[in-house]
């Protein structure tokens, strides 16, 4: 090996993470570190500059022109929208009322919304700051333990991120097929079976929801076992509503969401057509919702019947020959025809209507700043990391790291265990996206290049995050949860209250090493 | 001194909330794509392609605005215990040292790259898309410009020590 190589190499990981931990924005710490090296290595003749003119490619290859990411902000703009318009809110109320009388049902509701929300909220923070905000005080208010009540909040808010579509794995899945790919032209393979964003989704599916139902058992188990710890919602706690109010403000967005998610894991729809019906559907939603608080009884009408609309566009299809390239067209498919673009007329009346509402709202201009905001943070740091990739590389830390990971004890298993440590620590760092940028191009096409199934190794990565982000002193998700808690909790509380949801994250990461079928046996089936 | 800063910052709030409209548009094209596909069997590339220059735009020209209310991410296990100053100096190093010489290198090794795309008028690859890529390469050089241009500002700002702006979505 290189000496001089070795040297720049650990060079650069010494200030790249050096001022990451200083608090540089990662973006440009990543990108300035590697370029202040590569000058110094140019001088010492270890690095020549000319690499750096592939700069402008990399940026439009891997961040601009990528229709697989095109998914993300389309995600960001749905979660967006139902988060401010408070769809979201509806959901957390609606489910704790469904629960009424079961022990911990509460926890349970923010445990399940906490799974359906993980489209809009790839990001850690936003989905544990708004069921901090939304459901800590009433757990607090109606006698839970505090420990209980924030180990639930954080546990559920990490969820989201192994929970399809989650926007990290559409980011993990990216890198991955990419690493994948390399990895296996390297041993000779040239014509690997691909890896998609889809398949990454089908198999976080079963692992995501194993642990969603672990969780919820076990807050059931505190509930009949310790009924003083989380006491269910009685009729002390006001009227019951009908189950009918219930479900009507319930099934819309659980429908929407089990529909974005099941047209890409049907294999129907790309992950980005899914994040464009699925935002749209989300201002929808919203149009409706927002209209009848604003008295709008027709415009919620315009909007209602816009999504009728919608709804009939598939059906048609279902019955009737629909293709305007068609040749042949009976007199019943020009009737159909002629129906499906009244259909379209209506659903452009409910969108107008929709955006006005939410115009009116005010949250129309906020919700599109937001989402610029969102994907321009997760976006220059992608651009931040292809520059510090392509510094790594150029430098032949490619192969230091391959050379490294040889050494490592154990062949694959012990390379693998050694990766899940390094993510697992770097995790008390970075958040999931940065982790996904920086880590993955390093190591991914060294694994990969063994017989370790590029899913299972996604999933494990995925899932050593989430308990990396819940894990004390440093997660994640406790710092965001501690920012928005009431001085009351004490951080001993949250510290404690997570411990048992960390047990069941190690516990499911165990049974998804020993049994990779877990996460493998899906995407088989469904891809193939 | 003020007026340019204060222009800097006026350029990248207006030209940042312009294209966060991006976003609608993009939802609007790919929910027409959609249906156009899976409902008529049909579809126009350069709609879905539309997407993607949304996609491109809404960060490239972004990132700037992102920059001048200082929400950049970062990691603050320790940023979060230093004090006004610790902080102003780390901030200032940051946009001296890291932000301003990265888009400068970026400006200077994208200018030849999207020259030449400017050259032959580069237009979509696949038949009956947008012919624009050299304008959605240009992109890049008004991301490195306006971010550059909004880390001088900021600089401006840290040195004169007056207060950096903060995101709120409602205003």
């Amino acid at each position: 090996m290189d000496a001089t190589a070795l040297t720049f190499v650990s060079l650069l990981f010494v200030a790249a993470f050096g001022s990451v931990l200083a608090g540089i924005p990662v973006a440009f710490a990543l990108s300035g570190a590697a370029l202040i090296v590569a000058f110094v290595a140019s001088i010492f003749g270890a690095f020549d500059l000319s690499y750096l003119s592939a700069i402008p490619s990399r940026i439009y290859g891997t961040a601009m022109f990528n229709e697989v990411l095109t998914a993300v902000p389309l995600f960001i703009l749905m979660g967006v929208i139902l988060e401010r318009s408070r769809v979201a809110e509806d959901l957390l109320v609606n489910m704790a009322r469904l629960t009424r009388g079961l022990p911990a049902g509460l926890g349970i509701s923010v445990t399940a919304v906490g799974a359906l929300l993980a489209a809009s909220t790839g990001i850690v923070g936003a989905t544990v700051v708004a069921m901090g905000l939304l459901s800590l005080p009433t757990m607090l208010k109606r006698g839970y333990r505090p420990s209980l009540a924030a180990g639930s909040i954080c546990a559920a808010g990490t969820l989201g991120q192994i929970i399809p579509p989650s926007i990290v794995l559409v980011f993990l899945g990216d890198q991955l097929s990419g690493a994948y790919m390399e990895a296996q032209r390297e041993v000779g393979n040239w014509a690997p079976d691909p890896v998609s964003v889809g398949d990454l989704f089908a198999g976080a599916l079963i692992p995501g929801l194993g642990l969603a139902i672990l969780y919820m058992l076990y807050q059931l188990a505190v509930g009949l076992l310790r009924p003083a710890d989380c006491p269910a919602i009685t009729e002390e706690d006001g009227e019951a509503p009908a189950l009918g109010t219930v479900l009507a403000s319930l099934l819309p967005p659980a429908v929407l969401i089990v529909a974005v998610l099941g047209s890409i894991l049907a294999g129907a729809a790309t992950p980005t057509e899914a994040a464009g019906v699925g935002a749209l559907g989300a201002l929808l939603l919203a149009g409706r919702r927002l209209a009848a608080e604003q008295n709008g009884r027709i415009m919620g009408r315009i909007v209602e019947i816009g999504i009728l609309g919608a709804a009939l566009l598939p059906v048609l299809r279902s019955v009737a020959d629909l293709r305007l390239a068609a040749e042949e067209v009976t007199a019943a498919d020009r009737v159909a025809l002629w129906v499906a673009f009244v259909a379209c007329a209506l659903l452009v009346a409910g969108i107008g209507a929709a955006l006005v509402v939410l115009a009116r709202s005010g949250n129309l201009a906020a919700s599109m700043l937001a989402t610029m905001r969102i994907s321009t943070l997760a976006f220059t740091i992608l651009i931040g990391a292809t520059i510090f990739s392509l510094v790594f590389r150029s430098l032949g830390g490619d192969e230091i790291v391959l050379h490294v990971m040889q050494q490592i004890p154990g062949g694959e298993t012990g390379a693998l265990i050694a990766v899940l440590l390094l993510v697992f620590v770097l995790g008390f760092f970075l958040d999931f996206i940065e982790i996904v940028f920086i880590v993955m191009p390093i190591v991914a096409p060294v694994i990969l290049q063994s017989d370790i199934n590029p899913v299972w190794f996604g999933v494990l990565i995925a899932m050593n995050l989430q308990t990396s982000f819940l894990t004390p002193p440093f997660g994640f998700a406790l710092f965001y949860l501690r920012g928005v808690a009431p001085p009351e909790l004490k951080t001993g509380d949250i510290y404690r209250g997570v411990l048992p949801f960390i047990a069941i994250q190690i516990f499911g990461l165990a049974t998804v090493f020993a049994f990779p079928e877990l996460a493998t046996w899906l995407p088989s089936v469904i891809y193939r | 001194m003020r007026g340019v800063i204060a222009g800097i910052e006026a350029l990248n709030r207006a030209l940042a909330r312009g294209v966060a409209w991006a976003a609608l548009a993009m939802m609007l094209a790919q929910a027409f794509s959609v249906i156009a596909r899976y409902v008529f069997s049909d579809g126009l590339i350069a709609v879905q392609e539309a997407v993607v220059y949304g996609h491109a735009l809404l960060f490239l020209v972004g990132a700037a605005f992102v920059l001048q209310l200082n929400e950049h991410v970062r990691v603050d296990v320790f940023y979060a215990a230093y004090g006004r100053r610790t902080r102003r100096i780390v901030d200032l190093l940051a946009l001296l040292v890291f932000t301003l010489p990265v888009v400068a290198v970026v400006l200077w090794v994208s200018v030849p790259y999207v020259v030449r795309a400017w050259a032959t008028l580069e237009g979509s690859r696949q038949a009956g898309g947008i012919p624009a890529i050299f304008l959605l390469k240009t992109a890049i050089l008004v991301f490195a410009l306006s971010v550059g241009l909004q880390a001088l500002a900021t600089a401006l700002r840290l040195i004169r020590c007056e207060r950096v702006a903060h995101w709120d979505e409602d205003r």
